[in-house]
């Protein structure tokens, strides 16, 4: 008997809580009818595509069918890119690229941002020179890299060997064990402005009345940086961190134009080698079972980022 | 029972001897316009300006002239590496075709041949493609195994079959059925400085006979001038890296299959044959351990070789005529003594057969390009002008297009290009057109298979570049490239 009347109660309670959301709802019709095309959209040229990438996963696509006639092979992709050699060598490309390029990215424009943040004569002209590489086009700036690279008559070859520095110009992006490291070099000289500017902005919020109370409590600068303004800029740190590291997951442009994922694979990253499987090799298959385990990531980064947003708007709300 | 009218007699006589002679004097009955077995510079010298065409009549018989239409064009146009004589002829075809067909309005769009394929593939997947489309000689086979492509023959437009390679129609066939026609095709040649050579104490006026020849010379004008020997490019995903490579495998009896042989079965890999080996040697002999060829060669294109041939910078590469005229057009641009250093180089350009393998066999790849057309589901808007892309298809193969739109770099797809008079014009005024007319016999087309693009741009180039950078051995190199073949043609992941 009060086995029958908790479950009823229960019941009760469910549906009076969907009832309850219901009529939330309809009370708020007219916000979700403002939303309604944006949402349309985003499961258009979002929603589809991820569903359609998931499914195209678990298919073949061998180069003399076309798409409709792909074969189903269930995991078989995924077992394929986790036993292949040259996926371990992507993602090992990729972890050293995504990680490289983040760190020094954040601490070169920090730095920067630091050293800006003083006011000196000349301070907005130099400002606006260090973000130079952050504006132009990444396209045109791969190429410029790729002849100042150049490995027969590059520029920075031609200056060593006439001072004598070196007798013939250095290898730097056809050789494997150096074309990692200058491409990523050209990654950070084109995105340490972005990590500049969130810094100075987050460098803008640190209370000045902290930081002069502190330098009277007998607080030197690195101690004044090390207890006042860094914990200030923990979540803006967080956040540049977190945005680097997506970008520097889903770049393209740069090893695409400057080497092709080559020599040897050497500069591949999981994007470009996604690209060549598929619109080189027409392996839509194999391509988006990558795709999809990329997404998986960025997904866990994307967390974090939106966990890290969170925990600013919190912090914001409580000061 | 049916009653014989006279004027029915009449008329019915009068279309059946129309029909007699448009097949005895048409292109239907017609032999080869040219005799292929006579083949040499000076019989391509005594056909030329032997016979006039009229382009816009003979068009004018597959689409009326007033036709009103509309047309979506994709072509494999100019790159950076072409002289500027080419960009002129193909601003004057078009503008030639809208004043012919001036009520066709056509939309045209230029893409290089390194981004077509990639372009042309993702359009077709959202049934976005154009009405029709010129290919790279390598791509056809593809689209018209997937059954994107319309039959389309010589015979459709106003030609006849036997007006075009039979080397060049075997690349626009499948399963027997012809989806394209060629309207260009060519074969390379060896270039070499003559200045470099006899610095390098070489004779100038004799190029390496064999590619052990390339190898030595290679490295002795490396050795003796510090510059490098043999322009090598071995870049993946560009067009430039099978041309080049190829006729070295073919020359040392290598190949991907047998595709060098008569009659080409395609059964078996042979790119870890002893002979492929020998070739892929040659190449890691001189990026490796002779440092003879450019370093830049993983990462370079043929037009990267261009100015570094120009500047005095290497001794030796494979390419068309027309880098003579490029190397004129790149001159013209130098300043002060770099334009001197330059016509000294042009002065001492020289141009030769390519070199033959140790058994004396001599290759070079048969390339060039066709022209399609698509099936109205895979077009955006599902439809197709027929008319209207037939229009332009009989123009570009037409003998005066094909010839002008191939004047400086290849040769026309239709043979009666040949006898043109700007065919004539084209020997008088291309420096060593004579040496790739020779060529044309020794080419061997790619395998006309779906899967020679991703063999040939990705599966070659990374065979090359896992050896050059000692990724792998050369035998590893070799064996992991036939197996990827093999893999491939297994219809693999």
């Amino acid at each position: 008997m009060t086995i029958v009347s908790g479950k009823a109660d229960a019941r009760r309670r469910l549906q009076s809580a969907r009832s309850d959301v219901l009529r939330k709802m309809w009370e708020h019709r007219a916000d979700y009818a403002y939303v309604l095309p944006a949402i349309a959209v985003m499961l258009i040229v979002i929603a589809y595509p991820i569903y359609y990438t998931i499914e195209l996963s678990f298919f073949n696509t061998p180069p003399g069918l076309q798409l409709r006639d792909k074969i189903f092979v269930g995991f078989n992709n995924y077992t394929a890119i986790l036993t292949s050699g040259v996926f371990w060598q992507v993602t090992f490309n990729t972890l050293i690229w995504t990680v490289a390029s983040t760190f020094f990215s954040f601490v070169l424009g920090f730095a920067a941002a630091l050293a800006l943040h003083r006011d000196f004569v000349g301070r907005g002209v130099l400002r606006a020179i260090l973000i130079i590489p952050w504006v132009i086009s990444a396209v045109a700036a791969s190429y410029i890299w790729k002849w100042i690279y150049h490995s027969d008559f590059g520029i920075i070859g031609a200056i060593l060997v006439e001072l004598g520095w070196a007798e013939r110009p250095p290898n730097f992006i056809d050789s494997v064990s150096t074309v990692l490291p200058s491409l990523i070099v050209v990654n950070i000289w084109r995105e340490f402005p972005f990590a500049m500017i969130m810094m100075t902005a987050g460098l803008q919020t640190v209370p000045e009345q902290l930081l002069r109370a502190a330098k009277v409590d007998g607080a030197n600068a690195w101690q004044r940086f090390w207890h006042v303004t860094f914990p200030h800029l923990r979540n803006v740190s967080t956040v540049t961190i977190l945005l680097l590291a997506v970008a520097n997951f889903n770049s393209f442009i740069i090893p695409w134009i400057m080497t092709g994922g080559g020599p040897s694979n050497a500069s591949h990253i999981w994007i470009t080698h996604i690209y060549e499987l598929a619109f080189g090799r027409q392996r839509w298959g194999v391509a988006s079972a990558y795709s999809v385990l990329l997404f998986i990531i960025l997904m866990t980064l994307g967390y974090f980022y939106v966990r890290a947003l969170s925990g600013n708007e919190r912090k914001d709300g409580s000061a | 029972m049916r009653r014989i009218t006279v004027g029915g007699a009449v008329l019915r006589g009068a279309v059946s001897t129309a029909l007699t002679i448009s097949l005895m004097s048409g292109s239907a009955l017609a032999a080869p316009p040219v005799d292929l077995s006579k083949w040499s510079p000076e019989y391509v010298r005594s056909i030329a300006g032997t016979q006039d065409f009229d382009t816009a009549g003979d068009c004018a018989k597959v689409t009326p002239l007033d036709y009103k239409g509309r047309l979506t064009f994709w072509y494999q146009g100019v790159f950076e590496g072409d002289p500027d004589l080419l960009r002129q002829y193909y601003k004057d075809f078009f503008a030639t075709f809208r004043k012919t067909y001036p009520n066709i309005q056509l939309e045209e769009q230029a893409l290089t041949y390194n981004d077509l394929l990639d372009k042309f593939r993702t359009a077709l997947l959202g049934n976005a493609a154009p009405m029709a489309v010129r290919l790279q000689i390598l791509g056809g086979t593809e689209f018209a195994s997937k059954g994107y492509l319309q039959p389309l023959k010589p015979e459709d437009v106003g030609y006849s079959t036997e007006d075009f390679w039979p080397g060049a129609m075997k690349a626009v066939t499948w399963d027997g059925v012809t989806y394209g026609i060629p309207t260009n095709n060519e074969t390379m040649a060896f270039i070499w400085n003559a200045d470099i050579f006899k610095r390098a104490g070489l004779d100038p006026n004799k190029p390496p006979a064999t590619w052990d020849d390339v190898v030595k010379y290679s490295k002795q004008i490396h050795d003796k001038l510090g510059i490098a020997g043999y322009g090598l490019v071995a870049r993946k995903n560009a067009g430039n890296t099978p041309y080049r490579f190829m006729p070295q495998l073919w020359a040392y009896g290598g190949g991907v299959f047998d595709e060098a042989a008569p009659n080409p079965t395609y059964k078996e890999v042979q790119l870890n044959s002893p002979q492929s080996k020998a070739a892929l040697q040659a190449s890691y002999d001189m990026y490796v351990r002779d440092k003879s060829v450019p370093v830049s060669a993983l990462t370079n294109q043929q037009a990267d070789n261009q100015p570094l041939f120009l500047a005095g910078q290497l001794g030796m590469m494979i390419s068309h005529p027309s880098d003579y005229n490029v190397m004129l057009d790149l001159q013209k641009k130098a300043t002060g003594t770099d334009k001197d250093k330059a016509q000294t180089v042009i002065d001492n350009m020289r141009y030769g057969l390519i070199p033959t393998g140790p058994d004396g066999k001599r290759a070079v790849v048969f390339g060039g390009s066709n022209i399609h057309i698509l099936k109205p589901e895979y077009v955006e808007g599902g439809k197709v002008d027929e008319p209207a892309a037939k229009a332009i298809i009989c123009m570009w193969t037409s003998p005066e297009w094909s010839l002008k739109m191939a004047y400086a770099g290849s040769n026309p797809g239709n043979l009666n290009g040949f006898k043109t008079k700007w065919m004539k014009e084209r020997l008088d005024s291309i420096k060593f057109l004579d040496v790739t007319t020779s060529m044309l016999p020794y080419g061997i087309p790619f395998p006309a298979l779906p899967q020679s693009p991703e063999i040939m741009n990705i599966i070659v180039p990374d065979m090359l570049q896992n050896a050059l950078t000692g990724a792998m051995t050369v035998d590893q190199a070799a064996d992991d490239a036939a197996k990827k073949v093999k893999d491939l043609m297994g219809g693999g992941l």
